[in-house]
């Protein structure tokens, strides 16, 4: 028995090293101490032994059970470290490039746009979705300038042949269709469909009939403001144009409101600013866009009462704000999507 | 519009600078292009000096000290670097108080320790040229003290204005002095002109006027005028403002034009044929050879001047050469007319004939003015030209309209501007303007002479005061800023939205233009869309169409910069693109994005490719911030009928009539790649939204549906089904069979495929796909038994339905 019980004990300690699978383990395990295991039949043989002889085979017995346990635990531990250390893989070098490279980013137009989209909610304007694809009606008539006027040159609007109907895009009478020249068409619009008072600003894409160069592109955009309320006046306008610089281009900057004339404003004036830290831009009146105070004929053509109510509006380049800031001297930057150009300011 | 300040002061007394006029026009509203100085500039205390003596000074080798004659009075010191000059030589000197170009001020100071009591200048400093070597030696020895303006005399300085379109008054010199003298409080003069009763016969008998948009038209016959060049003054004049001058009596007409700004025509009186001048529109077809010798044909509604046989002039716009004054006229006959400007406007644009009479004409001139210009022009002819008025001036028609009245309140100025002004401040303002203001009640009249054709209403006036007032003057204030009124509009935020997702993604967001080229779109989406995006009037073939997709662009975008060396592997944009849909054009919005399965560049690890699924995954994702749920997007294989996309590895889902939209996911074509020049292949996806369903949208909250706190069991099933059946309509059979086979003692919850096998074991054009499905009770723990009760009744049946169950 007590040779046997030796015999056991050198087999484990002779196979455990080799183990290197939970698997074999389990099975050679099961030759051990399984239903029909070799330990298992030593236990079984304690009952033939003389009585005199049990304490001390007792004794024998656990601590051989003991020394195998033991073999076992240590044996587990190792299978175990190995499959964490397989899982793991080796060590990192944290210095290695990502190999996913993609990242995400927006255009700076976005960058811009979302930019003024936040000061003007600061101050209650949301934002105004309308066609790019409007109607003659809505980019002049509507808007203080009749066929006849001098300001309304097909020389550089877009038109749509004389037949086409665009599905989603009402027309006021039986007026053609044009790529929109402004953003001010939203104004009429939404003037159309909303009751005052109307606070929004419109961010959108309009097209010129334009030679594409430095300073022109067929399409840019522009961002509208209009505010419709009683008793709006040059102050307010004065105030939010103030403010807007103040806040794009930081305190210190000024503004200058320089007298000119927009069909649909009235009186009609040129917004330019001035701003100390410009780099070369610097402390010189930059021309930023235009704005007025909304002309009575436009309320009139969306069916408010001018009587009872004024406002102003204003319109800006949205690139030419994003060329200002970063100072990009190629307007053509903005739609050639170099991915260099396109992950710069993000 | 050019203006010469030395023209100009004809008018007005400017005792501004030029830079200074310059800086203050556009804060009325004359925007100035730019400003360019010819001569001389003028200068204040820069006279004629003479070197008296020379000494060396005695601390610098370079330097001399003068003693130089300026004048009556003592000879001044001056220190002079340098070495040119000779004593008893007469030159240019600044003396203290002078500003040379660049903004020198002159003063006394000292040079190395030696009084000096001014600067002799070299050329240069004077800005007559490049030559700094040395001192500008007088050779011609002018008087000594003569201000150096009037050694060189014919300085002048030009001042281009951009004219906004209201501003027709503006495009003369007389406007312009009128807005000066109204800015500095001046008195504007104009000249006198005189009357000239013609004696005996003219030289035409008669005018018709046949058409309503001439409603007035003078002419006067002058005899006998001696054909030459213009004296220099004239010349002079019009060469300032870059016009060229031509004879005598054609540049008194293009003089007054630009003086006061009534365009005039001068016919040679012998060429007009049947004696009598005819105010007409054109006949269809009609030939006239303009001065630009160019032989045109008129439409029917252009309207001429004609004699008895043949139009002379396109009435507004130009002359012809039948009608020309040259060398050998003698008789004149003089017309001064007022057109209707959206006549001529029209008539210019569908010649593309574009002259200072038609830009003129076309901005309303004044029709007061009609009689002024004329009596002006004559007056000159008459002095450079000689001959005499001969009959009356024929005079047909009425100047349209008049001086006007407006009635206003100074509280309506001061409500519109927001911040107080006295009375007398806004009365001032329309009278230094030329108006005449009755204030005498609460209600003012304010008298607008017909040279203002836009001050029309009240709001009008506000702008003239405020425009005179001055911008700066308006106070500052705090926003006026209360709550939201409405939220953004939901293609705004679904933009937002929609892009911000793609970022989180990878995706750089790009941005291209909406035109795009006809024979390109005709080629990936077929001619008959192409065709319906044709713009009218496209200004280059490349951009001639509206795009109907976002990828065509992306693709350009991933070629660029792979070309660049930029490896692009994912680009996405927004924006808006036109589709026909259903046999109707419309403007929809769309999100799209491209991935390049392999982006070129080498990595120490590698990824697993993106597939279809990866398009799909994020087009479902993108339809549920349009609040359509992913789930819903019917996908089939796109066809023969989509080339950008490729068979077989690109699918689209629409549900247009309801939710209006389209999608489509996969791979783009090969033809397309090779065209796009692209070695990888390239994934996309494009999302196009009806922007109107974005705003019907339903606000509904979503209520809580309960879940069951028990375990689910799950069954797997694989089906053998022909290579062609797709996984969804198998799912659909399961879902329907095991939603049966519980018989609503539990619940179905998910069928979701999980394994795809084609290949040996299966018969030629099988596949078998194998699902997992999963149940569960809301109230207990399911048993095997009642779940596999419920699994043998769906197994049969599926096979009931003709399907196969792998074993």
């Amino acid at each position: 028995m007590k040779e046997q019980l030796a015999a056991i004990v050198a087999e484990v300690e002779g196979a455990v090293p080799a183990l290197d699978k939970r698997a074999a383990f389990e099975a050679f395990k099961a030759t051990i101490s399984g239903p029909n295991g070799k330990l298992t039949a030593a236990m079984k043989g304690m009952k033939d032994v003389p009585k005199e002889e049990k304490p001390a085979m007792g004794k024998l017995l656990n601590e051989t059970k003991q020394q195998i346990e033991a073999l076992y635990a240590e044996t587990l531990a190792r299978l175990e470290a190995a499959e964490t250390a397989e899982k793991l893989g080796p060590p990192i070098d944290p210095t290695l490039p990502c190999p996913d490279t993609a990242t995400g980013s927006l255009h700076p137009l976005t960058q811009t746009r979302r930019l003024i989209e936040s000061v003007f909610r600061k101050v209650g304007f949301t934002v105004a979705e309308g066609p790019e694809v409007e109607t003659e009606w809505y980019c002049f008539d509507a808007l203080n300038t009749p066929e006849d006027h001098p300001a309304r040159d097909a020389q550089d609007t877009l038109f749509l042949p004389e037949a086409a109907v665009v599905e989603n895009v009402s027309k006021h009478g039986s007026e053609r269709h044009i790529l929109r020249s402004h953003t001010s068409t939203v104004q009429i619009r939404t003037m159309m469909k909303e009751q005052p008072p109307l606070r929004i600003i419109s961010p959108g894409r309009v097209f010129r009939r334009d030679t594409t160069d430095a300073t022109h592109s067929a399409n840019f955009h522009q961002m509208e403001g209009l505010y419709v309320d009683k008793n709006v006046t040059v102050v307010d306008l004065k105030a939010i144009l103030d403010y807007f610089v103040a806040e794009i281009f930081g305190k210190g900057s000024t503004v200058r409101l320089r007298p000119s004339f927009f069909p649909f404003t009235e009186p009609s004036f040129e917004l330019d600013m001035k701003t100390p830290n410009l780099g070369k831009l610097s402390n010189q009146w930059i021309e930023l866009g235009g704005c007025g105070m909304v002309d009575p004929n436009v309320f009139k053509s969306v069916g408010y009462d001018p009587e009872q109510w004024t406002g102003y509006a204003f319109g800006m380049g949205i690139e030419r704000i994003a060329m200002i800031v970063h100072g990009i001297d190629d307007i053509r930057y903005f739609y050639q999507n170099d991915l260099r150009f396109l992950q710069q300011f993000a | 519009m050019k203006i010469s300040l030395k023209w100009l002061k004809n008018y007005v007394d400017l005792d501004v600078s030029a830079e200074q006029l310059a800086d203050d026009l556009p804060m009325i509203g004359l925007e100035v292009e730019s400003v360019e100085s010819t001569g001389l500039p003028q200068f204040e205390n820069l006279v004629v000096g003479e070197i008296l003596s020379r000494e060396q000074h005695p601390d610098a080798d370079r330097l001399g000290v003068c003693m130089v004659q300026v004048g009556e009075g003592e000879p001044q010191q001056i220190v002079c670097g340098a070495s040119n000059y000779k004593v008893g030589d007469r030159v240019p000197v600044a003396l203290p108080g002078c500003v040379l170009l660049g903004d020198f001020k002159i003063k006394a100071s000292k040079l190395r320790g030696v009084p000096s009591n001014g600067m002799m200048c070299s050329a240069k400093e004077l800005g007559m040229g490049d030559d700094h070597s040395g001192l500008l030696i007088l050779e011609q020895r002018p008087e000594i003290g003569t201000p150096i303006n009037d050694v060189f005399p014919g300085g002048d300085t030009v001042i281009e204005l951009e004219l906004t379109a209201n501003r027709g008054d503006c495009l003369s010199h007389i406007g312009v002095a009128r807005e000066i003298a109204a800015l500095y409080a001046k008195e504007l003069r104009l000249p006198k002109v005189k009357q000239h009763p013609g004696s005996g016969e003219g030289l035409i008998s008669a005018v018709e006027v046949e058409t309503p948009d001439c409603p007035l038209y003078t002419a006067t016959s002058i005899k006998g005028v001696n054909i030459a060049p213009s004296p220099a003054w004239l010349q002079e004049a019009l060469k300032s403002i870059g016009l060229r001058p031509i004879n005598n009596v054609v540049d008194v007409t293009n003089y007054v034009l630009m003086e006061t700004g009534q365009p005039l025509h001068a016919f040679d009186a012998q060429k007009i044929k049947g004696g009598k001048l005819v105010v007409r529109a054109a006949t269809e077809g009609e030939p006239i050879v303009t001065l630009d010798e160019h032989k045109r044909k008129l439409t029917a509604g252009m309207m001429v001047i004609a004699d008895a046989e043949r139009p002379l002039v396109v009435a507004g716009v130009m002359g012809s050469l039948d009608a020309e004054v040259d060398n050998a006229t003698t008789d004149i006959v003089l017309e001064s007319a007022w057109f209707r400007p959206g006549s001529i406007r029209a008539t210019s644009r569908a010649l593309n004939l574009f002259s200072d009479s038609s830009h003129r004409f076309s901005r309303d001139v004044d029709p007061v003015g009609v009689d002024f210009a004329a009596r002006r022009a004559i007056d000159l002819i008459l002095q450079v030209a000689g001959g005499e008025v001969v009959g009356p001036c024929i005079s047909v028609g009425q100047p349209p309209r008049g001086d006007r009245t407006i009635t206003i309140t100074p509280d309506y100025v001061r409500r519109v501007c927001g911040f107080e002004v006295e009375d007398a401040a806004i009365a001032g303002t329309f009278t230094r303007l030329g108006f005449t203001v009755d204030t005498s009640a609460y209600q003012w009249s304010v008298h607008v002479p017909s040279f203002r054709p836009e001050v029309d209403r009240p709001i009008d006036l506000v702008e003239e005061f405020i425009r005179l007032h001055g911008t700066p003057q308006i106070p500052e204030a705090p926003v006026k800023a209360t709550g939201l009124t409405r939220e953004d509009d939901a293609l705004a935020v679904f933009n937002r939205r929609a892009v911000q997702k793609l970022a989180g993604e990878n995706f750089a967001e790009c941005s291209h233009y909406t035109l795009t080229d006809g024979t390109s779109l005709a080629k990936w989406f077929g001619p008959e869309r192409a065709d319906a995006l044709r713009l009218d009037n496209p200004l280059t073939t490349e951009q001639s169409h509206l795009r109907p997709s976002l990828i065509p662009g992306l693709l350009d975008a991933l070629r660029l910069n792979f070309n660049n060396g930029n490896h692009p592997a994912r680009l996405c944009e927004t924006g808006r693109v036109f589709r026909t849909v259903e046999g109707k054009l419309w403007e929809l919005a769309s999100v799209a994005f491209v991935i390049a399965v392999d982006d070129g560049r080498r990595r120490w690890r590698e990824r697993p490719a993106p597939d279809f699924f990866t398009a799909k995954k994020l087009i479902g994702e993108l339809a549920s911030l349009a609040g359509i749920k992913p789930a819903k997007l019917a996908y089939e294989l796109t066809g023969e009928d989509e080339p950008l996309w490729q068979v077989g590895h690109a699918a689209h889902a629409a549900c247009w009539k309801k939710t209006g939209y389209k999608s489509f996911a996969g791979l783009i074509s090969v033809d397309a790649l090779k065209d796009w020049d692209l070695d990888t292949l390239v994934l996309a996806g494009e999302l196009i939204i009806l922007p109107e369903f974005l705003a019907k949208k339903s606000d509904k909250t979503v209520r809580l549906s309960p879940f069951s706190s028990f375990p689910p069991v799950t069954r797997d099933l694989a089906l053998v089904v022909d290579a062609a059946t797709t996984a969804e309509s198998v799912r659909r059979d399961l879902l329907k069979a095991a939603n049966k086979a519980v018989g609503g003692k539990f619940a179905c919850e998910e069928v979701e495929a999980f394994d795809l096998y084609a290949g040996q074991g299966l018969p030629e054009g099988k596949k078998s796909l194998a699902f997992a499905i999963a149940f569960r009770a809301p109230d207990r723990t399911l048993t095997d038994k009642e779940v596999g009760t419920a699994f043998d009744a769906l197994q049969e049946a599926m096979k009931a339905m003709g399907y196969t169950v792998r074993a």
